[in-house]
């Protein structure tokens, strides 16, 4: 009941900031600008081939949801560095921690609240991405559960990492460090092709870093059903499990390093 | 004797500069002990440590030695903490909920029972009158309203240990009056109190013992009664002084108007020799009373003194 309760809590304050509130108004702004080529294309539609028009709307529809879920790695990364620190500046956590409330427990409270949010974005995300696949004339046949669990999975990912950086120094520093663990990571994915790091370190940074190309949902946008029909149930449960398990070890440190953590202003 | 509800043992605290060498010595060797049921209030000047020791009390801030002790528990341990209602100063609440969803929402973090939340809530509003605003988000209350709604909420779970951090701050006359009054009213439920206030006039008249700290030192601790007592003066209030005062002026005693006649202190050990004088001269003798000091006058010597 209390880590529900601060997890209901911390979305609420979620939906309130500010900050999250103009970052996301002005991302829409962007993706509604990105619809334009996606109306273009339906009117192109009778001078190319099937096959044309199906690979053209499947590689802008990567190319909005590429954007689309990196918006949503910075914004689960913000979200859970600014919902534990925001609450120890203002002073709030103070009359929560008074209560019989673990310090894990509150930090739970603090990413699940996050999950909350994370999750509603996840479902506008999926939803946008059918709204451009329609535009483009087509049918989207990848299976939304994977749409919604692997990007769940990714930004739990991010959350736990962002709690864990959160600890043990500023918001924004944390902030900018989850970025550079998110670009670096989708450097060195053996999806990201051709790498500009030596072999080695290229290497040991994949194994470092969160593998966020094996938990991209991308892999399984499809126009058609023979993608997801390749892709084994192992496969998804290796990525999935792996996901899971970096942010739980990400988690379990932050919690260590909270026990520790002044909650009042030194 | 039950064992005491707070225990501080040698406590040291040191806030280190992050980018530097400079550090401040926030508490040295602090010990003092708080018994069930007593008021204690806790007492220094800006700086003096006080909010510092009460966040090592609720495990907000860890010492860097000695021992601290609540309930016979370590500070933030949840059995301890599931006893105490706090209220901290300069209290913040998260402004876009409302006065009973903020309530609600300490009940769950306490663990209590929401069957008879909306009774407990009205209860509570209405204690701290604050009922009739319950709509009203808690950004628009202004500072008096959102110390009463913190004192409401530390209230919330029927604490065995209140920790008040200046409960009177924000508040005006009648206000700081009803705080005391409830915190006379938890001393009569056997209730222990611990606080810490500037209004030192307040604090005198509900407040059993004394703990004065001063730049991180413990300078002072005590009953209050002890404390006040002067024990070598005594005062007597006469209707008049007599037409001869050489045994007055002999014994070295100060005389001073009152309203209704002359105050007269001096050393205990002439209090017969002054009463006897008075008598065969005729005059009335109103009272004879050993001088008492204010808390105010104790703290500014004790304070002044260590300075």
């Amino acid at each position: 009941m209390k880590v529900r309760a601060i997890a209901r809590n911390t979305f609420s304050a979620l939906l309130r900031n500010k900050l999250i509130i103009l970052f996301c108004a002005g991302f829409a702004c962007v993706v509604l600008l990105m619809l334009t080529p996606m109306l273009m294309m339906k009117s192109m539609a009778k001078t190319l081939s099937a096959g044309q028009t199906e690979g053209m709307v499947l590689s802008m529809v990567t190319g909005v949801m590429t954007l689309v879920s990196g918006f949503g790695s910075l914004l689960a990364i913000w979200a859970s560095a600014d919902s534990v620190t925001s609450e120890i500046k203002s002073g709030t956590v103070l009359a929560v921690m008074a209560r019989p409330v673990r310090r894990w427990e509150f930090l739970l409270g603090k990413f699940l609240g996050v999950q909350m949010l994370m999750a509603i974005y996840v479902i506008a995300m999926l939803a946008l991405s059918y709204l451009l696949v329609w535009l483009g004339g087509q049918q989207l046949r990848s299976s939304p559960l994977l749409m919604i669990i692997y990007p769940m999975i990714r930004y739990a990912v991010y959350s736990a990492l962002a709690i864990l950086l959160v600890t043990v120094m500023h918001p924004v520093v944390a902030f900018g460090c989850g970025l550079i663990v998110a670009v670096l990571a989708s450097m060195v994915s053996p999806a990201a092709g051709h790498s500009v790091f030596p072999e080695a370190i290229r290497t040991a940074l994949y194994v470092v870093l969160p593998s966020t190309g094996l938990l991209s949902e991308e892999r399984f946008l499809s126009l058609t059903q023979t993608t997801l029909k390749d892709t084994p149930l192992t496969e998804h449960l290796i990525a999935l499990g792996y996901g899971l398990d970096y942010a739980l070890v990400c988690f379990l440190l932050a919690v260590l390093l909270f026990r520790k953590r002044a909650l009042a202003r030194e | 004797m039950p064992p005491p509800v707070i225990e501080f043992r040698q406590v040291s605290k040191v806030f280190h500069s992050r980018f530097s060498e400079e550090y401040v010595a926030a508490l040295t060797g602090v010990s003092f002990e708080v018994a069930p049921g007593e008021v204690c209030a806790f007492l220094g000047p800006n700086g003096a440590g006080k909010t510092t020791s009460i966040s090592i009390l609720m495990g907000f801030l860890l010492p860097d030695s000695g021992e601290v002790r609540v309930f016979d528990y370590a500070p933030g341990d949840v059995r301890a903490k599931s006893q105490i209602g706090f209220l901290p100063e300069n209290f913040a609440f998260y402004k876009y909920l409302t006065g009973p969803q903020l309530l609600r929402f300490h009940m769950r973090l306490a663990g209590m029972s929401l069957q008879d939340a909306d009774r407990r809530i009205a209860e509570l509003l209405a204690m701290v009158r604050l009922n009739g605003y319950e709509k009203l988000k808690i950004g628009k209350y202004s500072r008096g309203m959102v110390q009463r709604l913190g004192i409401a909420q530390a209230l919330l779970a029927g604490p065995q240990l209140l920790v008040l951090d200046e409960p009177t701050s924000g508040l005006d006359p009648a206000g700081r009056h009803e705080v005391l009054d409830w915190i006379a009213a938890l001393r009569d439920q056997g209730k222990t109190v611990f606080l810490s206030s500037h209004i030192l006039p307040e604090v005198e008249h509900i407040c059993d013992r004394v703990v004065i700290i001063d730049r991180g030192r413990l300078l002072r601790i005590g009953s209050l009664q002890e404390m006040l007592r002067t024990g070598d003066q005594v005062e007597i209030v006469t209707d008049r002084l007599p037409d001869d005062v050489a045994v007055l002026t002999g014994c070295g005693a100060t005389t001073a108007p009152v309203e209704h006649g002359v105050r007269i202190v001096a050393e205990a050990a002439h209090k017969r020799e002054i009463a006897e004088m008075l008598w065969t001269a005729g005059c009335d003798v109103i009272s004879i009373n050993p001088v008492k000091s204010s808390l105010e006058d104790l703290f500014l010597k004790t304070v002044g003194g260590a300075q």
